[in-house]
């Protein structure tokens, strides 16, 4: 580490993050073997596809549990938007479309991390639902089993495809991003840059975590 | 391979069960022990090893007691919504047509048993598995008829070649007259066993008179499954387009800061 980094994450945001990012991917990998006959071969790595179901089902627990210290952990700070601030970012698309001169500050989380955030929290919900009825089909009637998988399907679509809007946002799309979920110290540059208006409010609350600072001030999420 | 047709002429069955027996027979599967509920039927329904079975039913008329007797078991459709949910082509389709399963491709994830119109595949928890008729597929692989025909004393259960067999049904339907009609021939795109019913189709417990493949299961396999893939690959083009044409969001270099913005 170096000095003069900021804590933008606790340990706590890191692991319930991991938890659920390392369960949504394997169970979108399992997923794939039983949606698509021509995948049924990543069961083979598991010993066969009944293996891979139960790695699928158990996997979804687990997601379960992640999804609801994800949710508990972050709805305050991302699945509410703070109007009129985040609309006016909304309409410019947080500059990340095209050229904006001057994008409306943004705290902790912009609008498009909270809409991402509320996207996986509520697709996670339905995901985990769809798929505990799913699992035992025969408890439920046939017509309601059938509107399970469909909107187990779609969760996938959705999900799925926001997974790769976050992994180029998190990585390549927004240099030094990663660093946040990684170690949990990012430099002050990115954080001017990303969220100034949170960097100000803990300049502000004197809740600032600066790396090899004499006084280390209150830990930042709890 | 031409396709196989069975058909089932209910008006020549007399619910003797010999089918029944011959099924469990062929396939060596155990009975399991009966219980006396008011009606001949027995046992109550399809079971994991139980994948033909007579349905009994009393009609109150008038001045008389009718009795049908049904033939259930899987119907081996054209478009199965069985081999369409099938995560692990276990349920696959053979060359006579009909749909057989590979028991040891099934993972026992039921999808089958809530997308089959006709509710036919049940699973055992033993095995983790599921079963249903594969019109003996062993048999007829082998130039043989399936056991419940060759069962059959009355000739109510024949076997052959698809088209004879609907020409046949037709004809059949057409002697009896009244009510008789041909079932099985003109949804989910003709299945290999048809009947030849004497009532109308709604009169037999557990016939449904409009099957089809559901809805749900065409938006599900057709639509939402291709359009996954599609909406990833498009989400990855769009941020390879969007790094090469508008740039990733960079920290500003120490100094520069207070421009903003980007």
């Amino acid at each position: 580490m170096r000095k003069g980094l900021i804590q933008a994450t606790d340990g706590f945001e890191r692991i319930v993050h991991w938890s659920l990012a390392l369960s949504c991917i394997a169970l979108c990998i399992t997923g794939l073997g039983m949606m698509y006959q021509s995948f049924n071969f990543i069961g083979d790595m598991m010993g066969g596809l009944k293996s891979l179901k139960y790695v699928h089902n158990f996997t979804g627990v687990f997601f379960g549990v992640a999804l609801y210290f994800t949710i508990r952990m972050w709805w305050k700070e991302a699945g509410i938007f703070s109007m009129p601030e985040d609309l006016a970012w909304i309409r410019c698309a947080g500059g990340y479309l095209w050229h904006v001169d001057k994008v409306p500050e943004t705290g902790k989380y912009n609008p498009g991390q909270k809409m991402f955030f509320l996207v996986v929290a509520g697709f996670g919900v339905i995901m985990f639902l769809t798929g505990l009825m799913m699992w035992f089909p025969l408890s439920f009637p046939p017509l309601i089993v059938r509107l399970m998988y469909v909107l187990h399907a779609l969760g996938f679509v959705v999900i799925f495809a926001f997974f790769f809007v976050h992994l180029y946002l998190g990585t390549i799309g927004s240099p030094g991003s990663l660093d946040a979920m990684l170690t949990g110290w990012v430099s002050r540059a990115w954080l001017k840059k990303q969220h100034p208006k949170w960097l100000k409010e803990m300049e502000e609350h004197g809740t600032l975590v600066v790396y090899g600072a004499e006084k280390p001030s209150a830990k930042g999420h709890h | 391979m031409a396709e196989i047709t069975k058909l089932i002429d209910v008006s020549k069955c007399t619910g003797c069960r010999s089918c029944q027996l011959a099924c469990k027979q062929w396939n060596q599967q155990p009975a399991k022990q009966t219980e006396n509920y008011g009606t001949y039927q027995n046992p109550p329904d399809l079971q994991s090893n139980t994948w033909t079975l007579i349905r009994f039913q009393e009609i109150a008329e008038k001045d008389k007691v009718k009795w049908l007797f049904r033939k259930d078991g899987c119907m081996h459709c054209t478009n199965a919504a069985c081999v369409k949910v099938c995560p692990s082509g276990a349920l696959h389709y053979t060359d006579f047509g009909t749909v057989a399963v590979t028991n040891s491709l099934c993972i026992g994830c039921k999808e089958c048993v809530s997308a089959c119109p006709f509710e036919i595949p049940r699973y055992d928890r033993v095995t983790d598995k599921i079963y249903k008729c594969d019109l003996c597929l062993s048999r007829i692989e082998a130039d043989l008829i399936p056991a419940c025909a060759k069962a059959c004393p009355t000739g109510a259960i024949t076997f052959g070649d698809k088209n004879a067999m609907i020409k046949k049904a037709y004809a059949r339907a057409k002697e009896l007259g009244g009510d008789a009609n041909v079932y099985g021939d003109k949804f989910v795109g003709g299945t290999h066993v048809i009947y030849v019913l004497t009532e109308k189709p709604r009169v037999y417990d557990a016939l449904p008179d409009k099957p089809c493949v559901p809805f749900s299961l065409i938006v599900w396999k057709d639509m939402l499954k291709p359009l996954s893939l599609l909406a990833a690959g498009g989400v990855l083009a769009g941020s390879f387009l969007h790094y090469i044409l508008h740039g990733p969001k960079l920290p500003d270099e120490p100094g520069k800061e207070e421009k903003g913005g980007e």
